[in-house]
């Protein structure tokens, strides 16, 4: 190629560029991250929860997830059951579903048939609470629960409503056991936790947009202007970041009436900007001072050139970085909303209503929806959170080249 | 300081009086009685001009008098004062332990750092931390205090050490288990940044041994981010426990913080919300004053 | 290496050092090739190299002191010290030897000294670790020390943190530090390259007296053989990880024998001499490794015809610092600056750090905003223009920063780095004819065409320097401020660049503002030279003039710090 150039350097230009440009920067990253067989690993995990969520998104898989396939509380079909213990299609008449979890249990219901190793402990369990005379808010779980689940009420209309509208599976046709279990109203737990990692990611990963744009925007705002912008931008900042971010997302939950799959990406995007903000104007200020800026500004440059031609892309990994990092913050506080009932909507599945229905399933002896829903996340955060590890150092510049001697 | 104080008044108050529209809309189905509800609007000057509704929500924060909470009638200034106390109990204990644990292990690690032991301790913190603390207590609860009995399921008495002894140490141990896995990743690099540091080169150039190298030279640099991180994360902290608070029925800050949000209780979370940013203020300006005591390096600018 | 001249009984033999540091999984980098040299007692030994010459890592081999995680140091190296191998020797063995029998000062002294321990603590460490001297008894002998390096009010200053010290200071600091228990070989690893020259100049004379008082020897590391002239007995020049050649210092000076020696010791601008072209190490390594013979010397000056392009009156920076909520503290980085700049000439600015002469380059290119003052330019104040009008002006001055790393955007090809300007300009009718001037110009500035398709991190110091040339030169400028362009170069890059600036000077007529701490650089390049000092002209004059005849007080003490390299008939040894 030099010697083209050198010949008719003009003529063939525009055809050698493609051809003999150097890897720049993002490539020489890419590189590095390909020798690291972890973050490959990772990322192949984070990529395959992705594509299922626009698969499932799509309609493609899942999406009759909401299907009473089994008989409630279908046990893993890996576990082996006893001749004696294989439940006879005999499920609870939908529509009564579940009353309260504790009074009388869903488990005793099945005590018939199915051994609930449990029992014991339940009953065990009541006696205590009625003898802890020490507690008196407190008032046993199952009163708390009534408290902490708003939806059952909710949850029993739409059901019912399914039911008349269509393909209720003849309880002849419901299943026994089913690959990882059901829940408590039957429907298939891989189904469902297919479906409830779609809307925990997709959570996580719109909010992350919309807070990491609003936080790079009045990041490199104030970093680059500095002065009376930086200054209102900071003070608009440090109210935000003033009041705690769990509370400022509970106080916005309070005031936003409605629920909706929107609505919570917004909450989570409108309060958690605030750290993209400090790390994006920091890096501005940074490098506002460099002497690659300066000598743009000598050049002539725009204060928009030198802001998004120069400076951007030399902070860009700063950016997704906090993407990814943000990402992985947002499904976990999903979760955590969603568990406690001001997240996403009853008829809609997340990792965090999946928790809230474990939580109560789990006294019955039912532990596969949690460990269905707990090991989803886990397995794409810690990927995630293991790729953002690998992305920072290979994006790190201090590892570039050798350490000078 | 002032001024970041006013700005959290005001956000506070467009995002309720604004946002959050007219109380009668908001408490429709949650009370019936029309008088409480028209009191209730009279209290806040709902058809006052903005700026008179401005003022009334200053007087109440000055007077911390925000009056009766919407769904139980308690006074809002005593809900927060009575609520305080368990809050602390559980947390005091926790950022102690938390503290000296994570600070140790963090010198440990970053002593043997790049090894297999460094490595592995960092991917459990990560595995660790990516199962969501819900988890934790959900499993902590059932197996400690339901199956094994350790613990009491859950509630709170009216002695101290009683609280502290018998009812606040699962959710001390909840916290711990999952506060020290972020702390230590946090604190590992603050070590590994001052190990890097040129005076730890002439540290070793001198014939300073490596412990007192990590215990006294980069310990001493260490915790200056240490403390500062610290201390700006404190009143988040009063918070960050409410799901623990909830699940244990530790009557708290956090949990009564659940409770007015399902309750739609704004008068609670507007004081709570405000107050715990005013307390936010000033530990910042707190943590600054302690960052220029223990940083010599920021006096003489 | 020849036996005769090697200390029958030296205090430290190196023996086939060879040190490879792992790069990742797959590349390890040889940064020293099996070298062996002697250390004799008390004497001087400079090490002298470049970057990347593996200087500093024999240092720091000596110590035990490279990072164990990625550091090899081959099984077969020696480094015999008091009859036993530092090699492999068991970590509290080490311990006991450093900072007692041997002891390492390092080039930031601001860095390298605990920031949050006062230096009294970090003094009495030593002292107990090594001495067993406690409380009081240590105490009084950390000032005696302080003393004895020259630092002013000991008993005062042994309770400030280091920050509280200036640069000079911090570094005698250390030297306390190092001397404290007598040790029997002194490590000085570029002691003085981040100092001012005057400051240089103090602490070279105080190491070469504490040698002789203690009779200690000193290894000196540094890239400038210039500043170890004086106190070297003996010289080791290093070059990519080998000893290029090794000799008594006489020997080494005045009758080097490797080629590359001979370059280092011509290719840096000399105070006494100006040739037309610098030397530079090409001339050396090819052909019969003698160098260029019959070079022309060059005259520079000012004639009193010269066409004035830039005449700058009363210009002054003020910086404003925050103080309290509505006060603030003003603090003059230049003060009253007038001058002028004449066509097709070189006016040099020297000075400490501190003393402004950068804020009058930045000002002047309104990279800062002046406060007050003038600056004509074809007779119009550039100053006082509207940002619109000034754009016709910037491009016909333009600036060449330091730090050949930072001012490259590290994210363009250079390419787009080269024809970025032209585009803001509308300079070239299309992007064709751009890229053509391009072309031309990295032809001029002595890179291969490739380069264009390059990334600023594929190139050295001083090829990145060079695209910093050329993507000034698109503009087609007049005036060309150079800010310590050459300072981050070594030497014989330095003059490689030297030799460009004064190409395209006689080329294209450039006028130069060359701001350098370098005294020789300056003296080299300047028809005029202009000396500041805390913000104020101190001197200017023609450049010659003004070394061989300087006026004022501060001129002389500043000229009188240039490390003098070596003079015949001073042989110590």
């Amino acid at each position: 190629m030099p010697i083209d150039t050198a010949l008719n350097p003009s003529a063939s230009l525009v055809r050698e560029v493609q051809h003999t440009i150097s890897p720049g920067l993002w490539t020489l990253a890419w590189r590095r991250l390909k020798t690291d067989s972890v973050a490959m690993v990772s990322l192949a995990i984070v990529a395959a929860f992705i594509l299922l969520m626009v698969v499932s998104g799509l309609g493609l898989v899942a999406k009759d997830w909401a299907k009473e396939v089994g008989i409630n509380y279908a046990p893993p079909s890996w576990i082996t059951l006893g001749a004696a213990d294989a439940p006879t299609p005999a499920p609870l008449p939908s529509g009564t579903g579940e009353p309260t979890h504790l009074g009388p249990t869903p488990g005793s219901a099945f005590n018939s048939t199915v051994v609930d190793p449990l029992a014991d402990v339940i009953n065990e369990l009541k006696g205590t609470k009625a003898a802890d005379s020490a507690v008196s808010a407190s008032a046993a779980v199952v009163d708390e629960n009534k408290v902490v689940d708003p939806l059952a009420d909710v949850m029993k209309d739409i059901r019912s409503g399914q039911a008349n509208a269509k393909d209720v599976p003849a309880a002849e046709e419901r299943r026994a056991t089913l690959p990882f279990g059901g829940d408590k109203w039957g429907r298939d737990i891989i189904a469902k936790t297919i479906k409830g990692s779609e809307t925990s990611i997709f959570v996580g990963l719109a909010a992350a947009v919309v807070a990491v744009f609003i936080g790079t925007v009045l990041g490199a705002f104030a970093g680059y202007y500095g002065r009376w912008v930086d200054d209102l931008l900071n003070w608009f900042y440090s109210v935000f970041s003033s009041i705690p971010y769990l509370l400022l997302i509970l106080a916005v939950a309070a005031v936003l009436q409605q629920k909706g799959t929107f609505t919570i990406v917004l909450i989570l995007g409108l309060t958690g900007w605030s750290g993209v903000f400090r790390l994006i104007r920091a890096e501005y200020l940074k490098h506002k001072g460099r002497e690659y800026v300066m000598a743009a500004d000598a050049l002539g440059a725009s204060h928009g050139r030198k802001m998004f031609l120069h400076i951007f892309p030399n902070v860009s990994h700063v950016v997704l970085v906090q993407l990814s990092i943000l990402t992985v913050g947002f499904i976990k506080a999903e979760v955590i909303l969603s568990f406690l009932g001001f997240g996403v909507p009853v008829d809609v599945v997340s990792w965090g209503s999946m928790l809230n229905e474990a939580q109560n399933e789990l006294i019955l002896g039912k532990w596969w929806q949690l460990v269905a829903a707990t090991l989803a996340m886990a397995t794409l955060v810690t990927a995630f959170s293991l790729f953002t590890d690998a992305l920072r150092d290979a994006l790190d510049p201090k590892l570039k080249g050798r350490s000078g001697h | 300081m002032a001024p970041t104080m006013l700005g959290v008044v005001l956000l506070v108050f467009l995002l309720f009086n604004w946002v959050g529209g007219d109380p009668a809309y908001v408490l429709a189905g949650k009370i019936s009685n029309q008088e409480q509800i028209d009191n209730i609007r009279r209290q806040l000057g709902v058809d006052q001009p903005f700026y008179v509704q401005l003022w009334i929500f200053i007087k109440q924060i000055l007077t911390a008098d925000f009056g009766a909470s919407w769904s139980t009638n308690e006074s809002v200034s005593h809900i927060l004062a009575t609520r305080l106390g368990p809050s602390l109990t559980v947390l005091v204990p926790l950022l102690i332990l938390q503290t000296i644990i994570a600070v140790g292990l963090a010198l440990a690690v970053a002593y043997v750092r790049g090894s297999l032991t460094d490595r592995m301790v960092m991917i459990i913190c990560t595995i660790g931390l990516s199962i969501s603390i819900l988890v934790y207590i959900i499993v902590f609860q059932y197996v400690f205090a339901y199956k094994l009995g350790w613990f009491p399921v859950q509630g709170w008495g009216n002695d101290f050490w009683e609280n502290l002894i018998k009812y606040a140490s699962l959710p001390i141990l909840i916290g711990l288990t999952v506060s020290i896995a972020p702390n230590l990743r946090l604190y590992r690099t603050f070590v590994l940044d001052e190990i890097n540091q040129d005076y730890v080169r002439t540290a070793r150039a001198k014939g300073v041994g490596e412990n007192r190298i990590m215990w006294i030279h980069v310990l001493r640099n260490a915790s200056i981010p240490i403390i500062t991180n610290l201390m700006a994360e404190l009143p988040g902290l009063l918070l960050g426990s409410f799901l623990i608070e909830r699940f244990f029925s530790i009557p708290g800050i956090g949990r009564e913080v659940i409770l007015a949000v399902e309750r739609s209780d704004f008068p609670v979370i507007k004081a709570i919300t405000v107050y715990v940013a005013f307390a936010t203020i000033t530990t910042n300006l707190l943590a600054d004053l302690m960052y220029k005591a223990v940083d010599p390096r920021v006096q003489l600018k | 290496m020849d036996a005769a001249d090697v200390a029958l009984d030296p205090l430290l033999q190196i023996r086939d050092l060879r040190v490879t540091f792992r790069l990742d999984k797959h590349s390890s980098f040889e940064a020293v090739k099996g070298i062996s040299f002697d250390i004799p007692k008390n004497s001087t030994i400079a090490l002298v190299g470049e970057s990347g010459s593996g200087k500093s890592v024999t240092s720091l081999a000596i110590l035990g002191l490279l990072p164990p995680e990625n550091t090899i140091i081959d099984s077969k190296s020696q480094i015999i010290f008091g009859g036993r191998n530092i090699v492999g020797m068991p970590q509290a063995e080490l311990r006991a030897l450093r900072g007692a029998d041997i002891s390492m000062i390092f080039q930031e002294p601001m860095t390298s000294l605990n920031p949050v321990f006062t230096v009294g603590f970090q003094l009495e460490e030593v002292l107990h670790l090594h001495v067993g001297l406690r409380g009081a008894a240590a105490r009084k002998r950390s000032i005696e020390l302080m003393a004895e390096v020259g630092i002013p009010e000991p008993e005062r200053r042994i309770d400030m943190f280091p920050s509280q010290l200036s640069g000079g200071q911090q570094q005698r600091v250390m030297i306390a530090m190092a001397i404290a228990c007598e040790p029997k070989l002194l490590i000085a690893d570029e002691p003085t390259t981040a100092l001012d020259v005057t400051i240089q100049k103090q602490i070279l004379d105080l190491i070469a007296a504490l040698q002789k008082k203690h009779q200690m020897s000193v290894l000196f590391i540094t890239h400038d053989l210039a500043v170890v002239g004086e106190i070297a007995d003996r010289v080791v020049v290093m070059r990519n990880g080998e000893i290029r050649e090794q000799g008594p210092a006489k020997q080494v000076f005045e009758n080097p024998q490797d080629a590359y020696t001979k370059a280092l010791l011509k290719c840096r601008p000399q105070i006494d001499r100006r040739p037309a072209r610098l030397p530079v190490i090409d001339d050396f390594m090819s052909g019969d490794g003698r160098g260029p013979r019959d070079v022309q010397e060059r005259t520079r000056g000012l004639n009193p015809g010269d066409k004035v392009v830039l005449e700058v009156k009363n210009l002054g920076k003020s910086f404003f610092s925050r103080e309290g909520l509505f006060g603030k503290r003003e603090f003059k980085a230049v003060k009253d600056v007038s001058f002028s700049l004449a066509k097709g000439k070189t006016l040099g600015l020297v000075g400490e750090s501190g003393s402004g002469k950068t804020t009058v380059g930045l000002t002047l290119m309104r990279l800062h905003e002046a406060t007050t003052g003038e600056a004509l330019f074809d007779g119009r104040d550039i100053l006082a223009m509207s940002p619109k009008e000034f754009m016709q002006y910037k491009r016909r001055i333009q600036i060449i920063f330091q730090n050949p790393y930072a001012s490259l955007n590290p994210r363009f090809i250079v390419g787009q780095i080269l024809t970025e300007p032209m585009q803001i300009h509308g300079i070239g009718r299309n992007a064709q004819e751009r890229t053509e001037l391009a072309f031309e110009l990295l032809q001029k500035v002595g890179l291969p065409e490739a380069s264009f398709y390059k990334y600023p991190h594929e190139f050295s110091g001083g090829q990145r320097q060079r695209i910093a040339i050329a993507r000034c030169l698109t503009l087609k400028p007049d005036i060309l401020i150079c800010d310590e362009s050459v300072s981050a170069l070594d030497v014989s890059v330095q003059a490689q660049v030297l030799n460009l600036l004064q190409d395209l000077q006689e080329e294209f007529s450039l006028s130069y503002i060359f701001i350098s701490h370098d005294l020789a650089v300056v003296k080299y390049i300047s028809d005029q030279v202009m000396v500041m000092n805390e913000g104020e002209i101190v001197e200017i004059a023609n450049s010659d003039e003004i070394y061989r005849n300087p006026r004022e007080p501060y001129t002389k003490r500043l000229l009188a710090s240039i490390p003098k390299g070596w003079h015949p008939g001073q042989a110590r040894a």
